[in-house]
């Protein structure tokens, strides 16, 4: 049994959750309120928390920013369909997917899924990914989970640390954004799917530019996204 | 702009019509004067004096001559401008004889019914008095004395005290008109502050405690600006509401679904099937409304962000084939040129998304959906045109309108709502562009403008990276 802490304040909601996904071999602990859903995902070990944006008293978005303040959970958030804004600001205060609510239980159960199969795989070290990338200032430990760029350490979710890792393992070649959707989320991408463009561009942000000015990421308009080598910018 | 003509009408009309009064009380007083200044001349004792002295004036002829007449006259008028004519019984000239109306005076005179009275006539600014006196031998003369109209009303009015009253009153005016729309101009810039959005715009502290109409005008604008940003608060929370209690028990139905479907017989699952598409389209639905709704109360702030269109375009080109492919349709994408503009990404992806998801469901199966995008002086504009029915040419402006369907054999099963289109309407809008479709030949062609924005020179800052190493990669 996989445990998994749910942040919601639909109790009904969360105890139809339950029911099915314990049939899935998910242990739910469901939690309705934002502030004893932080206290119980800094306490407990969960393989993943889902956490809803609409919470009565801490909103999610405040529950996630001090999560990610200590711990590096797998976070899903469930946002409002249509609010791009609370998704994208999701995203980029850590959150590793999101899920339009009201959601697929079907499609809930494949994103949680992904997470687990993403983090069982880099916890896992193999021969080839446990080895430390460097690539020009940038130094990333899969062991330590730990990147610097320039010398100063850069803190990363789940999802951008893989996402680096996969371009540090291929600079200088375009990756599709449905390959990168796959290395980063372990998922595959679904149409009208941001998810990792955001992902992207948090990692271009906290990565810093070369030399001050030079992307070192480029978008390939049609194609996905490039790690370009210090030497291919001119 | 009419605030100034308004100021300016006001000013203009008040003044012209005190001048119109200024000049009409001027010209009354000269015209009652004309008229009632030689009867105050042959009563008054102005008259008394005269008669005094054309007696003495006839005693001095008597007694002294022609020569002695004229040297008296000269004597008494000197340096007056005042002229003294002495006529016989018969109206003869006995002195030089008069100008102007004097002869007429001296007629009157000598043809009156009632003897020894006094005649006086204006003539061009001057009066003519005359009288039958009788001189000590008993002969019989008619003095006439012309001198310059006698009071001191006409010299009142004269050309530099009207210009005078005409400026006062020019400036009494400005200060009325001024007083007058100095209020209109604070309520025009706080009922221009509210339409754009600025719920706290109030008049009243401005226009201090004014008691007249304006003021009242003010404080009802300021209970309406209230009443108005209390029903956009709560319309707010309302949304925020609705997205929240029609999405629980969607949610929940969903999940209440599943389980069905994993406890139930394979004979209930195309029903359940079915439950599972319309909780979908209901989902759908309340999304979209909830968009709408959003960008209509302007409760959307759209941030300045530099958004890549034609990056932008694309990803939603990739989606769109995506979905169309299984159709038997395809977009393609003709001209791409760079194209910055400021704004929401997030809210223009949605906008273009809801344009092209719209023609691909129109166009045909089989045939493609054609998109551009171009320069166009200062806007980008992006050409969606599919190979589709069209729209009668009677329902083009309608389909813009939130839950507009041209007709009823393309709804249901052509999808979607009816709101694609508004909300793409409302984001361009939003971003200062504009919308519009047409039929063109075999289909419909939707053009979307969006300005540029301003120091959007075409160039990306990876600009400098040279295709010849990506093709290499």
């Amino acid at each position: 049994m996989t445990s998994v802490l749910l942040i919601d304040d639909d109790s009904e909601l969360t105890k139809l959750l339950e029911e099915y996904l314990e049939e899935e071999q998910f242990q739910l602990d469901a939690v309705h309120d934002g502030v004893s859903g932080l206290e119980k995902a800094l306490n407990n070990q969960y393989a993943v928390v889902v956490l809803d944006v609409m919470l009565p008293g801490m909103s999610g978005l405040d529950v996630l920013k001090q999560l990610r303040q200590k711990s590096s959970v797998p976070v899903l958030m469930l946002t409002a369909r249509g609010s791009e804004l609370d998704r994208i600001l999701g995203l980029e205060l850590g959150a590793d997917d999101y899920l339009a609510k009201p959601f697929n239980p079907r499609e809930l159960l494949a994103r949680l899924r992904a997470i687990l199969r993403r983090t069982a795989t880099s916890n896992t070290p193999s021969s080839a990914a446990g080895q430390p990338v460097h690539l020009a200032d940038v130094e990333l430990h899969p062991e330590s989970r730990s990147v610097t760029a320039g010398g100063k350490p850069v803190t990363l979710t789940g999802a951008e640390f893989d996402l680096l890792h996969t371009f540090l393992r291929n600079p200088g070649k375009i990756i599709s954004r449905e390959d990168l959707t796959q290395a980063a989320l372990g998922r595959p991408m679904s149409p009208m799917d941001r998810s990792i463009d955001v992902h992207v561009s948090n990692l271009r942000r906290k990565l810093g530019t070369y030399d001050g000015n030079h992307e070192r990421i480029k978008a390939i308009r049609g194609s996905g996204y490039v790690y370009l080598l210090p030497g291919e910018q001119s | 702009m009419t605030i100034r003509t308004l100021f300016l009408k006001i000013f203009i009309w008040f003044w012209m019509a005190a001048a119109g009064i200024i000049g009409v009380l001027v010209l009354m007083v000269w015209i009652s004067d004309a008229q009632t200044l030689p009867e105050r001349v042959s009563r008054g004792p102005l008259s008394e004096v005269l008669n005094i002295f054309a007696e003495s004036t006839a005693h001095t002829y008597e007694q002294e001559g022609i020569q002695g007449l004229d040297q008296y006259i000269r004597k008494s008028t000197k340096d007056t401008g005042t002229e003294v004519y002495v006529y016989d019984a018969e109206g003869k000239p006995i002195t030089a004889p008069g100008p102007d109306n004097v002869p007429e005076v001296v007629k009157e005179v000598e043809t009156q019914q009632q003897p020894q009275q006094r005649i006086s006539r204006m003539f061009m600014g001057r009066t003519t008095w005359g009288k039958l006196v009788t001189g000590p031998s008993g002969n019989r003369y008619i003095v006439a004395v012309r001198f310059h109209a006698p009071g001191m009303r006409p010299s009142f009015f004269t050309t530099s005290r009207i210009i005078a009253m005409i400026l006062t009153a020019g400036l009494v005016c400005y200060l009325l008109a001024l007083y007058l729309t100095s209020p209109l101009k604070k309520l025009k810039s706080a009922v221009q502050s509210l339409a754009q959005g600025n719920m706290d715009a109030r008049v009243s502290p401005q226009l201090g405690n004014r008691k007249d109409e304006l003021g009242d005008l003010g404080r009802e604008f300021d209970q309406m600006a209230e009443r108005i940003s209390m029903l956009i608060t709560s319309q707010k929370r309302l949304l925020a509401d609705i997205s929240h209690e029609l999405r629980s028990p969607l949610a929940r139905l969903s999940v209440a679904l599943e389980l069905a479907r994993k406890n139930s017989p394979p004979p209930a699952t195309p029903a359940l099937n079915r439950i599972e598409q319309e909780a979908e389209r209901l989902n759908e639905l309340v999304g979209q409304l909830l968009a709408l709704t959003r960008l209509e109360s302007g409760a959307e702030r759209v941030p300045a962000e530099t958004v890549v269109l034609e990056e932008l375009l694309q990803q939603v080109v990739d989606d769109a084939n995506f979905e169309a492919k299984p159709l038997h349709k395809e977009v393609k994408v003709g001209e791409l040129e760079k194209c910055r503009v400021t704004g929401s990404p997030e809210l223009l992806r949605s906008a273009i998304e809801n344009v092209i998801r719209n023609a691909v469901r129109y166009t045909a199966p089989g045939t493609s959906v054609e998109i551009a995008l171009q320069w166009k002086l200062d806007t980008a504009e992006l050409t969606v045109r599919d190979h589709g029915p069209g729209v009668p040419e009677s329902e083009l402006a309608h389909i813009f309108e939130p839950f507009y369907r041209v007709s009823e054999s393309r709804d249901r099963a052509s999808g979607g709502a009816g709101l694609g289109l508004s909300i793409a309407e409302r984001t361009v809008k939003l971003h200062g562009g504009c919308i519009n479709a047409r039929n063109v030949e075999g289909g419909l062609l939707v053009t979307t403008r969006i300005p540029l924005a301003p120091n959007s020179n075409g160039d990306q800052p990876q600009a400098t990276f040279s295709p010849a190493s990506l093709a290499s990669g």
